[in-house]
């Protein structure tokens, strides 16, 4: 019989300001709680892979991320690893703790993101190689470029930008653990400052310490566990390291291949999704993805999320939490759980009526790397 | 925080790969990487080519001209060598490749998407980059 791997736990941290806390600190709570959120214990873990944020990468040139937690978990696992493809991370370590759990290679395997981001001086606002001898610093330079591609071939325009963080924000709002709840207007974005113009200040995400983790089990094991398992319907992975010399590169996504790739393999199309789970490290990534994953037309983003269609109420909401530009910087983990909670009938205030299906993604590094899942009850 | 003119630019680390593109902006060439096999025009260098996967490669120079493929303008200072404002621009050279540089001789907001530029070589440090400028408003290039 086929073994068929499931989301069996969660749990994470505040997310804030917690500059008494480490990071390694934060992932171990962590993951304390992601474990018995499903009703198992240490001795069960038998995998773990980590996505080890922004800030950390391998930590003093020769401890890979992986080690250092395990050895502060006290665990042995059969499987491990660490994952650097930045916010494409976290939804692709979960994808390789369901192959591996699959294969057979570990039944219980542990998956964590975390970062002290806001409390460590971190990757953020770094140089990218040579061309920061033109100036182009930090991961908002390289999404300008993408936006003003955007607003140049298609016509978008900042109000529909806006959309996308005053969306975040209502999410927010009714998100209790949120990092920024109040809400945003639009007279509030316009008049918000450049960062890298054509970006404002509420185009970006938040900066967070925290960190987020997912028990990925078998659905055997699953079923006497305590939580209702969380299926993973699809699951995919794109990515376009050839950067610049690619023709395509700041007009689509890897995810314009991941999508497609995505819902074949599941035998869905996005018509099928009740809510998605955006990458949204800048605002125009998630219009980017609302194209290529085919929620909408090439070029009609701008226009698709007018009328508050990915808000609270309408018809397809996206990041119930408020993602990264509100909820906090979560790596891409923080949407997992998300998605895992609106399907459980967990998120409270803001659970979303007959949430059956929900769509994942992670996007990271110079929009070279992809990520895709696809989760059902 | 010392003032800006004691603080080290942020210039390039040419590799064993980047370094004849480097090399070649010092004496105010501007070359990209030629495959013999595919005929393929490239930047940054390598030791193949990322197209064909030839070693075959030499080093080409070009004309400096090409056009704004996307810009932006920084309005927050990054690095107190580069003050903000200005703009970082991807520009694609006439003969097809791409390279991250800037738009100068130009207020930041006359810069646009598909605008004709040349190169105009700038030292920062002792170290020449080459910059972009609007075709029309720059000095004739040294060929």
């Amino acid at each position: 019989m086929t073994r068929r791997a499931v989301i069996a736990g969660i749990g994470h941290t505040d997310f804030g300001r917690l500059p008494d806390r480490s990071a390694f600190d934060l992932e171990v709570e962590a993951s304390k709680r992601a474990i018995e959120d499903a009703g198992l214990g240490r001795q069960d873990v038998d995998g773990l892979i980590t996505d080890p944020g922004p800030a950390q990468g391998i930590l003093d040139g020769i401890t890979p991320h992986y080690l250092a937690l395990g050895q502060y978990l006290g665990i042995d696992p059969a499987y491990t690893g660490s994952d650097i493809l930045g916010g494409a991370s976290s939804a692709a370590i979960i994808q390789r703790a369901v192959l591996a759990v699959e294969a057979g290679l570990c039944s219980v395997c542990l998956c964590v993101y975390g970062d002290s981001a806001l409390s460590t001086p971190g990757s953020f606002g770094y140089g990218r190689g040579d061309d920061a001898a033109f100036g182009l610093f930090g991961a908002v330079g390289i999404h300008a470029l993408a936006a003003q591609r955007h607003m140049h071939l298609w016509g978008t325009r900042p109000e529909q930008l806006a959309e996308v963080a005053i969306a975040a924000r209502q999410h927010a709002a009714r998100t209790p653990h949120a990092q920024k709840r109040e809400p945003l207007t639009l007279a509030q974005y316009m008049a918000a400052e450049y960062v890298v113009e054509p970006l404002r200040r509420p185009d970006c995400c938040l900066m967070s310490d925290g960190a987020a983790a997912v028990v990925v089990t078998t659905a055997d094991r699953a079923a006497d566990l305590r939580q209702a398992p969380i299926e993973i319907l699809g699951h995919g992975q794109a990515n376009r390291l050839s950067t610049w010399s690619s023709p395509e590169h700041f007009d689509t996504l890897p995810a314009a291949r991941c999508g497609p790739e995505t819902f074949a393999r599941a035998g869905m199309s996005p018509d099928d999704i009740d809510l998605a789970m955006l990458y949204d490290c800048f605002t125009i990534v998630v219009l980017m993805q609302l194209e290529d994953y085919g929620f909408c037309k090439k070029g009609e983003a701008g226009s698709f999320v007018e009328g508050g269609r990915i808000g609270p109420l309408g018809s397809l909401p996206v990041n119930t939490s408020g993602g990264l530009l509100a909820e906090g910087y979560g790596g891409g983990m923080l949407h997992v759980i998300e998605a895992v909670r609106q399907l459980r009938g967990t998120a409270g205030a803001r659970q979303i009526d007959n949430a059956e299906t929900a769509l994942v993604s992670g996007h990271g590094l110079g929009m070279n790397t992809h990520s895709t899942l696809i989760l059902g009850k | 925080m010392p003032p800006n003119d004691q603080i080290a630019y942020p210039l390039p680390h040419p590799t064993d790969f980047t370094k004849p593109f480097w090399d070649a902006c010092q004496d105010q060439h501007l070359v990209v990487f030629a495959c013999a096999g595919c005929e393929h025009l490239f930047l940054p260098g390598g030791s193949v080519c990322p197209k064909c996967w030839s070693t075959d490669l030499s080093v080409r120079e070009v004309s400096g001209f090409g056009e704004v493929f996307s810009f932006v303008i920084y309005r927050r200072t990054y690095h107190p060598a580069i003050p903000a404002p200005y703009v970082v621009a991807l520009i694609e050279l006439k003969e097809g490749p791409r390279l991250i540089s800037t738009v100068i001789g130009c207020a930041p907001e006359k810069v646009s998407i598909g605008m004709a530029v040349q190169i105009q070589f700038e030292a920062e440090d002792g170290f020449m980059l080459p910059r972009f400028t609007p075709q029309d408003s720059a000095p004739t290039h040294k060929v």
